[in-house]
Parts: structure tokens; sequence; C-alpha cells
């Protein structure tokens, strides 16, 4: 096990160093200039290569990269070109935001996905069968966008049930302290503030968790199928016990394992639907950033949050893979 | 990602023409599968029959028409040009199921030969090729894609190779999966102990085998591509062209006219979802049909 | 005296816009009818009517950039910074013309020759932190951006450098002096007739303590390490009606009310201001309707329709039209270069309909690349919507086939204030030129990964773009946006300039007399209506809209906004 995680961890160091490649040349090939991005409607030819002289773009690629490589080997993930805020501190600002949506995101998709699964198989073809098969594709089949404008519409701006967007109602005045929403309002000890964030984080993470749902659906009924057509259940049905009892001890426990390994399969794209789900309910987080550095060609910020969002998404994997191996001592990794 | 319960089930070894000819024998008792055969059907007709059954040219409008809502003479509107909204819907199932089929069957050419390689090679080549998988499946999926479409320009295409490159990761390590889930299987050992070859081996033991899941998950795929394409469009990296009739692009442009016009909104998600069902059921269906131990 | 009276006119314009209907919206196309631009010299209603307190929470297209004006050119950040900084003259609220002395006690005196400028300053005003203003604060500002580090030149301290023409000893600007504490003098080096235009809407020229400047490290090469710069404990330390609270990038600005504000007449109404930003403009306008935040800047213009008749909210009046949108072209793209085919596309466009279509109606048809407030304004009677005319001029052109076929270029990922919807807008700009027998390639890139720098360099043959002023000049306009020469010769975004174009720029900068700088700009609008090197198409009048129980809100088309005279009446 531990000779496991050992070579795991060691793997992760190529996968990085591929990264950074891949993202030095991503930002590299995107059309554009971080000079121009800078000047707006004011950028001439002759300002923008002074500001390319500036930030050292003017060099040959390979001394660039190899200048990229050893800043952030020394930590140094440089600083937005459009603001001049250190990249580090920025993602230190926005990734509780992110987490705090993702996390709350796969606790809707988990705990509505597994019920409704089972429910399904427990009904295979049934009606209920029917009707969970379309829900659960309803919502792979709306883009994220679309959903949660629509949720707004609905839930925020017609029934005023829950806030359109935003992580906290910003006339109650938190002080972020651990930018970790839920936290900081419970440290300044305002329970009613508490309730603001949690009621912001409803229609965020519906939109956010309305694939995961669909997919953790679908693998739980297929997996509660596959579970009972297996002899030893139809032996517990055979000796008797009552269905329940049946579905809980002998169906479920086994249908956990590829339940399991599909959610931890979900993060990544959790992180990916972060993406779109914080631009559209003004959410700060790494997602929103990314995507406006992306648009403002804030080339630095682009290549090291998505290095330290990879990084991030590497290390949930890796988890979630020797838990995995911990879990099923059965399957031995070649 | 309902493969990855399908994924390295070996089928027990038989001659696969009986293999196929089962399935479709389950396939068409499958009710779901027929069902998405249906909704995939009607979007296939539209698109042949878009030039004998639309009523408007799908890109002629007039401004003073714009945005109104359904009634006889347009049974879905007219869109923020003043086009008919009905006649852009046929039309774009041409453009939408066309992007949807390239994308998939691009993403499963470039994940297919490289999961086809790292599986029946094995060994460095595997490595090397998985760390690639690694890299490109760690970087969340639209940001590769924003990447790609902004690099090799704007364009129709280019969203497709967007779309199947995001495709292809997965696909490589499913397929790369379940090739090697099969070498280990016994039939496979059988077949090795009597002398097969090793690309006989792969081509007529492996890959039939192998490619169940890979089919799963590309029908899968297949509906969320239009999804893709319209993500896309709304961080602005959509068709150039903005009189391309094209669902995606027309949900992501009607969502500035949320307050306004709500049936530009409905009618190409309603397509989108339509077409997608259709597709999930299919693989659903395909999915079962294929896996003997399902068999009913 | 000057004083009482500039206090109490922003006094009368608050109550102007107390005693205004609630919801009252604005009178579409009717440019130029804003109150702020007329206040009246009626009697003063009475003042209990205003209800002191209160948070208002107003949404922005983006975030802050830094928390020194003088580092920034974008926007957001200025709409937040002129509560807090203010300069030694500003607009009239409401206009974007009209000049009045702020922290001058009045107007400065001229020179004969134009080149010595002397402002008399308000006395007993103090910056937020406590220290005093005064003339030595005054030309610490201005010298501090005239010998600001190199790094930051051009790129940080933009604007510095645009209106006088440089740094150091290349800047127009040659010294700033205090003749005594309440006395500054500034010399030329040559008469620049935008100097005093330009100082005054520009929060890049606001006065900030020194003391906080020196103190939070504001010269800093590094701006990343400027504590000022990043609002981090200090930044942002004026004069204004708001003090700077906090920052959390991203996330929300807030600013608090100045208790001590030196005009007492014009204290703010509101405890406090948070500006919060918001990326996608649906998720703003369903954010102001759930009540997340009171006001929005900027909404689209079909939004502001919705809320017509909608007694909960108002859409807000933003007067004259400080901006322009333009059908762009390159001379050495063909047919572009061709004067007749120039003359078809105008006379192929419906302007009104794109108007109607994508503006709400809140906008007017362009005859001049810079609108109509704009100093030294003409009508040009440039050709308008005549699909006959269109099709003379192409036959008149020689070219048919595929000769008239026209690569055009859309931003894919913007919203501006002229052009809230470019790529609707493109899409019936293409109809409207294949009706009379162009043929049109679309092309699209994003805004700022490559739009901005491929235009710039003449890639485009025929694209969209307009200007949002920086100051209401024809300078800004005409010669900055747009046709400014490039070493003499004409620049590459356009390949368009007539020597006689670019000496009537120069002219008009730099003539001695009022009378001659007058003449040149007018003699450069004529040249611009003979050539029509692009076709101009709307000034528009973009919406801002916000909770009824807002008032005393007074909108300008430049948005120069400061939210002192607003208060809740809830």
């Amino acid at each position: 096990m531990l000779r496991y995680i050992a070579r795991r961890l060691l793997g992760v160091i190529p996968v990085l160093f591929g990264l950074s490649i891949v993202l030095f040349a991503f930002v590299h090939l995107l059309p554009g200039d971080p000079a121009v991005a800078l000047l707006g409607q004011h950028a001439t030819p002759e300002r923008t290569a002074a500001i390319r002289e500036l930030l050292g773009l003017d060099k040959p690629l390979h001394e660039q990269y190899l200048l990229y490589l050893s800043d952030i080997l020394r930590g140094d993930f440089g600083k937005s070109v459009i603001d001049n805020r250190l990249v580090v501190d920025e993602f230190l600002l926005r990734f509780p935001g992110t987490v705090e949506l993702t996390v709350a995101a796969l606790i809707f998709a988990v705990g509505i996905g597994i019920p409704l699964g089972r429910l399904a198989a427990r009904h295979v073809q049934g009606w209920p069968d029917g009707a969970v098969t379309v829900v659960s594709l309803l919502g792979v089949s709306i883009p994220i966008f679309v959903l949660g404008l629509t949720l707004q519409v609905i839930f925020a701006v017609k029934l005023k049930w829950l806030p359109a967007s935003g992580r906290i109602d910003p006339r109650l005045g938190i002080d972020a302290v651990t930018n970790f929403m839920l936290l900081d309002t419970l440290l300044a000890g305002k329970p009613a503030a508490f309730v603001d964030a949690l009621k912001h984080l409803v229609l965020p993470a519906i939109a956010l968790g309305s694939i995961p749902l669909a997919i953790v659906t679908r693998i739980t009924r297929a997996a509660v199928l596959d579970v009972a057509n297996e002899d030893y259940v139809r032996t517990a049905r055979a000796k008797g016990l009552k269905e329940r009892r049946v579905d809980d001890r002998h169906i479920m426990r086994n249908a956990w394992l590829p339940v399991t390994t599909v959610i931890g399969l979900q993060v990544g794209g959790l992180l990916a639907g972060a993406v779109i789900t914080e631009t559209v309910f003004a959410w700060n987080g790494v997602g929103a950033w990314v995507v406006d550095a992306i648009q403002n060609h804030d080339y630095l910020v682009v290549q090291n949050a998505i290095l330290l969002f990879a990084l991030i998404f590497i290390v949930v994997n890796l988890v979630v893979d020797i838990g995995y191996a911990y879990l099923n001592p059965r399957i031995r990794y070649s | 990602m309902s493969a990855v319960t399908v994924a390295a089930r070996p089928v027990p070894a038989r001659a696969s023409r009986g293999l196929w000819r089962d399935a479709l024998r389950r396939l068409l008792r499958n009710r779901p599968a027929l069902v998405g055969f249906f909704f995939i059907g009607i979007f296939v007709l539209a698109a042949l029959l878009a030039p004998v059954i639309a009523p408007y040219d799908p890109l002629a409008g007039r401004l003073v028409d714009r945005l109104k809502p359904p009634s006889a003479e347009h049974i879905m509107g007219t869109d923020l040009q003043g086009r008919d909204e009905f006649s852009r819907i046929l039309y774009g199932a041409r453009v939408s199921l066309q992007v949807g089929v390239v994308s998939v069957v691009l993403g499963l050419l470039m994940g297919g030969t490289i999961g086809a390689l790292a599986g029946g090679i094995g060994g460095r080549v595997d490595t090397i090729l998985m760390r690639v998988v690694d890299v490109l499946l760690a970087i969340p999926g639209i940001l590769l894609a924003i990447g790609i479409v902004a690099w090799l320009d704007r364009g129709l295409f280019q969203i497709m190779l967007a779309v199947a490159a995001t495709n292809a990761p997965i696909f490589a390590r499913l397929l790369r999966g379940s090739l090697l889930a099969l070498r280990e299987s016994d039939f496979v050992i059988a077949a090795r102990s009597i002398g097969a070859s090793s690309p006989r081996l792969l081509f007529r033991h492996l890959l039939p085998n192998a490619l169940t899941p890979l089919i799963v998950q590309a029908t899968l795929a297949l509906a969320t591509a239009i999804i893709d394409v319209a993500g896309l469009g709304f961080l602005g990296l959509g068709p150039p062209d903005p009189r391309t009739a094209e669902w995606g692009t027309m949900l992501t442009d009607s969502t500035k006219f949320l307050h306004q016009a709500q049936h530009l909104i409905f009618f190409p998600g309603l397509a989108i979802v339509i077409s997608a069902i259709g597709f999930n059921l299919l693989g659903d269906g395909l999915r079962e049909s294929l896996d003997p131990r399902l068999r009913r | 005296m000057v004083r009482t009276k500039v206090g109490s006119a922003l006094a009368v314009l608050a109550l102007v816009f107390a005693a205004c209907t609630p919801g009252a919206s604005p009178t579409p196309g009717s440019p130029g009818t804003s109150p702020g631009t007329s206040p009246t010299g009626g009697a003063p209603s009475p003042t209990s009517a205003v209800k002191e307190g209160g948070t208002l929470v107003v949404a922005l297209p983006g975030d802050m950039t830094a928390a020194d004006p003088s580092f920034v050119s974008d926007s957001n950040s200025s709409y937040i910074h002129l509560n807090v900084v203010e300069g030694l003259l500003g607009t009239k609220p409401g206009s974007i013309s009209e000049i009045e002395p702020v922290l001058a006690a009045e107007m400065p005196t001229v020179s004969d020759d134009l080149l010595t400028y002397t402002f008399k300053l308000r006395e007993g005003i103090k910056f937020h932190d406590g220290e005093p203003f005064n003339a030595e604060a005054v030309v610490y500002n201005y010298e501090r951006q005239l010998n600001a580090p190199e790094p930051l030149r051009d790129n940080y301290n933009y604007y510095f450098g645009a209106v006088f023409g440089g740094f150091a000893e290349k800047s127009n600007l040659a010294s700033v002096t205090a003749i005594d504490a309440t006395t500054v003098e500034f010399k030329l080096k040559q008469p620049q007739s935008n100097f005093l235009i330009s100082q005054a809407p520009l929060p890049q020229f606001g006065i900030q303590s020194p003391k906080a400047l020196k103190a939070g490290d504001a010269d800093n090469p590094d701006p990343a390490k400027s504590p000022y710069a990043q609002g981090k404990g200090t930044g942002l330390v004026g004069t204004g009606p708001f003090k700077f609270k906090e920052w959390v990038p991203n996330d929300h600005v807030t600013i608090v009310k100045n208790e001590d504000y030196w005009n007492a007449a014009a204290k703010a109404h509101l405890d406090e201001v948070i500006f919060k930003p918001y990326a996608d403009q649906t998720a703003e306008f369903n954010a102001l309707q759930s009540g997340d935040i009171d006001m929005a800047q900027t909404i689209l213009p079909n939004d502001a329709q919705s809320l017509e008749g909608n007694a909960e909210f108002q859409v807000f009046d933003r007067g004259d039209s400080c901006n322009v949108a333009v059908l762009q072209m390159n001379h050495t793209h063909k047919p572009l270069d061709n004067k007749d085919v120039r003359f078809a596309i105008a006379h192929a466009l419906n302007k009104q309909a794109y108007i109607d279509a994508f503006y709400a109606g809140q906008a007017v048809p362009a005859d001049n690349w810079m609108p109509p407030a704009t100093q030294y304004y003409k009508a040009l009677n440039l050709p308008t919507y005549d699909e006959a005319k269109a099709k003379e001029y192409i036959t008149k052109s020689g070219l048919s086939g595929a000769d008239l076929t026209i690569e055009f270029w859309y931003p894919a990922d913007v919203s501006r204030p002229y052009m809230p919807d470019p790529k609707a807008l493109a899409e019936a700009i293409a109809t409207d030129l294949e009706k009379v027998g162009f043929t049109i390639n679309f092309k699209t890139a994003g805004w700022r990964t490559g739009y901005l720098r491929d235009e710039a360099v003449g890639k485009f043959p025929m694209w969209l773009l307009g200007w949002t002023c920086d100051w209401a000049g024809p300078d800004n306009f005409l010669s900055t946006a747009f046709f400014h020469g490039d070493g003499g010769k004409p620049n590459k975004e356009f390949a368009y300039g007539p020597p006689e174009l670019l000496s009537a720029f120069d002219k008009g900068l730099a003539a001695p007399t009022e009378a001659d700088v007058k003449a040149a700009w007018e003699e450069a609008q004529d040249i611009l209506a003979r050539d029509l090197p692009t076709v101009p198409l709307v000034h528009s009048r973009p919406p801002a809209a916000g909770k009824a129980f807002i008032k005393g809100f007074v909108g300008a088309g430049n948005l120069n906004e400061a939210l002192n005279t607003v208060w809740l009446d809830k």
C-alpha cells in the first residue's frame, strides 16, 4: 500500500511538468496580447511594444519558458497584468469559494442522486424509473448557464425565495477571515448571516450539481441492478429476508463501490462546471477568475491558476484512488 | 460516465458476429432504446427535410418582425433578427447533429488510437501516453476547449475539434482500461495459450470486446457535444457567422432576452433536451443489450 | 463667495432630483434634455424630503483594478474613484462638457500666450487622513505622475501621458509650482486646447493625500508591491464626499460617508455604498430584480425596456451621449478604398432600425464621429438610409459581384456602452449590406484576445468598434480615438489621413487663439464628411436602473456620477 502511494505521488511530477508545458503553450498560442489587454481602447502599436518589452514578452519562447519554470519552482506564481495582484494571494482568496460551491453541489448530487437511483432500480422499467431517467437527463442536457439563469428568474426574481447571486449579502458586512463564507459568518457570531450564506449556496449548487446528479443517479441505478442479479442477493431473497433488508445489507453495501468511484470522477467535472457557474452567479471563485483572465489575456493568471487548479484536481484523484485501493483490496494495481 | 460500470467486463469468447446480432435483437426489444431511436429519428428527418418543411428562409428576417411570440404565422415565434424560429430549429438540426456526430467521431479516432496503442502495446508506451492523457484530463474540459478554439481561430470545424479533444482523453482511458482488463481475462489467456498471434489477438478478441464501453460512452458524448458548443458560445467562442442556425448558439444568444422572449430559450432548449434524451436512452439501451449478463 | 455658489448649485441639483417623481423613466430620443444639463433656477423645494443614511449596493460591469486613480484607465475603477478623490476641476453633474471648479476656488486665469494657468485653491479642506489640502499637495500629485518611474509610464499612468504627450522632459507640462499655500501655477511648453477639459472629468488627475501616498509606497515601480495601489490598509485617500473603506477583489469595494466633507451642502446622504462586479449582464439584471443589488450602473437596453411600467424600479437617464459606435474600415483593403463603396455602405444602413432593435431607442443616429454635446461639434449631413442611393453608388463605383465581398469582424465576448450586442448589430448590418449587393464574410475574435490588437494594426477590412469619451473634446474622438497620425502619416488602423486633416488636428490642439482652434476643428470635421473614411453609426445613452426608492441620482453620459446626491426613500 505504502509503495503504491509513493509510486502514485512520484507519478504526479511528470504530469505537473507536462502541464506546465501545455499551459505555457496554451497561453502563448492564444491570439492577442497582454499589452493590448492592459491598454484596452487606448492600445497603440508603440505603446504595446513598450509593454511587451517590460513584461519580457519580447524574449525567445524557450527562454520565457525556462524563466517561467524557474519562477514556479521557486514558488513565485507571478502577478496579474491587469490588476497587479499576486496570483497566489488571489488564489487563496478565491479557492475557498470554489470549494464551498463544489462541495455543496456534490452534496446535492449525492444526497438526491443515490435515493433517486435506488428508486429507479427498485421499479426498473416502471414509471418511476422512466420519470427518474427523464429528470436526470434534463439535468445533463441543459447547459449550466441556461439552467442557472432560469433558476435565478424562477426562485429569485419571481418567487423571491432565494438570492439570485453572490456569496452573501454584502450589506451584512461579514469580514473575510478564512474566505469560507459559512465559517466566516460563524466566526463573526452571526447565525442570521450563516443562513444568508447558505441561501446563497442553494441555486448555484443546484445548477452546478445537475450534471453529477444525473450521473450519480444513473450509476446508482445501474450498480443496484448489477448487484441485484448476483447470486448472493437471490440467495438472500430466497431465505425470505425482507426486501428492505436485502436492499440495505446486501445490495447497497456492494453497489457502493462503483458509486464512490464515480463520485470521485465527478470532482473534475465539477471544477470545470464551476468555471461557468461562478460567472453566472457572480460567485467569487477560481473558475470565474480564470474565465476573466482568459478573456483579458492575463497570461500569468491563466497559466498559474490552472496549474494550481489542476494540482488540486490531481491530488483529489490521488486521494480517491488511494481510498479506492484501500477499500477494495481485490483490485491489484499494476 | 456510466461507462465506468460496463468497463472491464469481458464478454465470454464467442463468434463476434453472433454477439452483434444478439445485441441488435435485444436492442430492438428494449423499450427506452426505441424511444431514443424515435427522438433521434425525428431530428434526423427534420435535418434532411428542412428545405421541404421549413415555412421560411432561416436566414432572412426583418428587424421590425423581431421577438414576436409564437403565433399561427410563426409557430415558434421570431428571433432577435426577425427570423422564423421554427425554420431555424429545423435547419439547426442539420448543424447541431453534424456537430455532435463529427466531434464524437473525431474524439473516438483520437482517443481510440491513443487508448489502443497504450492498452495494446503496454509498457513504456502505455506509461507515456497515459501521462499525456493525465495532463489533458487535469485541465478542466471547458478550458481546454477554449484554448483550442482560441488557438485555431473560430469556426464550426474548430469547435468540433475542440469538443473532440475534450472527449478524447476520456475515450483513451476507457479503451485502455478495458483492454488491460481483457488481457487478464480467461478467454484471452486461453486464446493466447492456443497460440493466437498478437495482432490477431488484438483485433479479433480484444478490440471487439473492448469497444462496447466506448460505443456507449460515445452515444452519451453525442448529447453533451451540442451542450458544449452552447457553453463555448456563452464564453464568446461560438461559430463566427452569427447567422448560422445552430441550437447551442441560438440558446446562448437568447439568454440575453430571458425577460422578454422566453420562447427563444424554450424551443432550442427543448430541441437540445429531446435529442440529448434520445442519445442517452439509445446509449443505455446499447449498454444493456451489449452486456449479455443483463439479458432478461 | 464662489465656494458657497458651487455648494448651493449642488444642493439645488439634489433638490431638483429629489422633486422628480418616483420611477420617472427617461424620455427616449431627447438628448440634451436631462435635468442635469439644465439646472433650473426655480425655488428649492423643502429639504425635509431627503432622508439620511442607508446602504446602497451598486453593480458594476467589472471590478476595480487599483486603489489609486492615477494607475487606472478603466471606467469601473473611475466610477468608484470619483466619489472619493476630487480634482481641481470637474464636469458639472449631469453634463459631459461644462466645467466647474471643485478643489480650485474658481476657474483658473490663463496668460495671453495660453501657456500659464494659475489656479486659486479652496482653503480649509482636509484629506480623509486629516492632512491639509494645499498647493504643496497639488504640486506633489502632478509631479509624481510627471516623473513617474519608467515602468509605470504610459502603462499605468496612461492618461497623464496621453494628455500631456509624455513624461518628464518629453511632457508638454513644463512645471507645476506652488506660488503660495493656495495658488498653483501650471506652465505648458505649447498651448494645449484640451488642457482644462481633460483635467475635469478624469479622477486620474484627482488630488490624493501626499502623506498617504508616501506611506503606502504608491510610487513603487511594481504596483503589486504597493499597499496603496492594492488598497491594503490604505489607498484612495482624497477629499471627496465618500471615504474608501475596503476592497475585496472581485467581490466588492466599500466606501463610506465622509462626515467632514468640505462642502457641507453636498455631503453624502448615504452611510455606505458597496460596489459589486457582475460579469454577466443577465445575472446582474436578475440580481437587481431579486433585490441582491439596489442599482445597476449599466444594463442591457432591452432589460431597461422590460422595466417600463414596473413601479418597483426606475431607469435612469444619462443625458447627453458621450460615445460613438462606428462601422470601421481600413483603406488598404479593397473595395473599401473606393469612396463610392463607402458612400453606398453608408446609405444602405438603417441606423434607426438598429437603435429600435438593439438600443431600445436609447440612442441617436450618428451624423458625426463625435457626439452632439462635444465641443466644436457640427452637423455633417452624412449619408442617411436610402437603398436606392446605395445601389446608385455601387453602380457608380463600377464594381460588382465578387469585388463587393467584404470581410466583416465583430467582437465576440463583449458588450460596450456604444454597442450592447455587437453580434446582433453586425448581423443586422450584414443583412442591410447584402440587400444592396454586397457579400459579407463574418469573422470574430475575443475583445482582448485578438480583436483590439488586430484592428489596431490594420488586419481587419471592416469591423465594429467605437469610443467612449475620456473627455468631451474633438481631439479625444477625431484624433485620439480614430484618425491620429503615425509619425506624420496615416495610422495603420485605418490607413486614412490626408495631410490637411493631420495638420488640422495639430492646429486644433495648439493654435494660439480660441478662434483658430474652433476653425481648425471645424475644418477637420468637414474633411471627414467629404471623405467618409468610416461610417459612424449611433451615439448611445447606456441605461442604468435601480430600485424606485433611489432618489437624487444624477446620470451623466461620461459616467461621472458622484453618489453624494443620492438618498433612499424607504
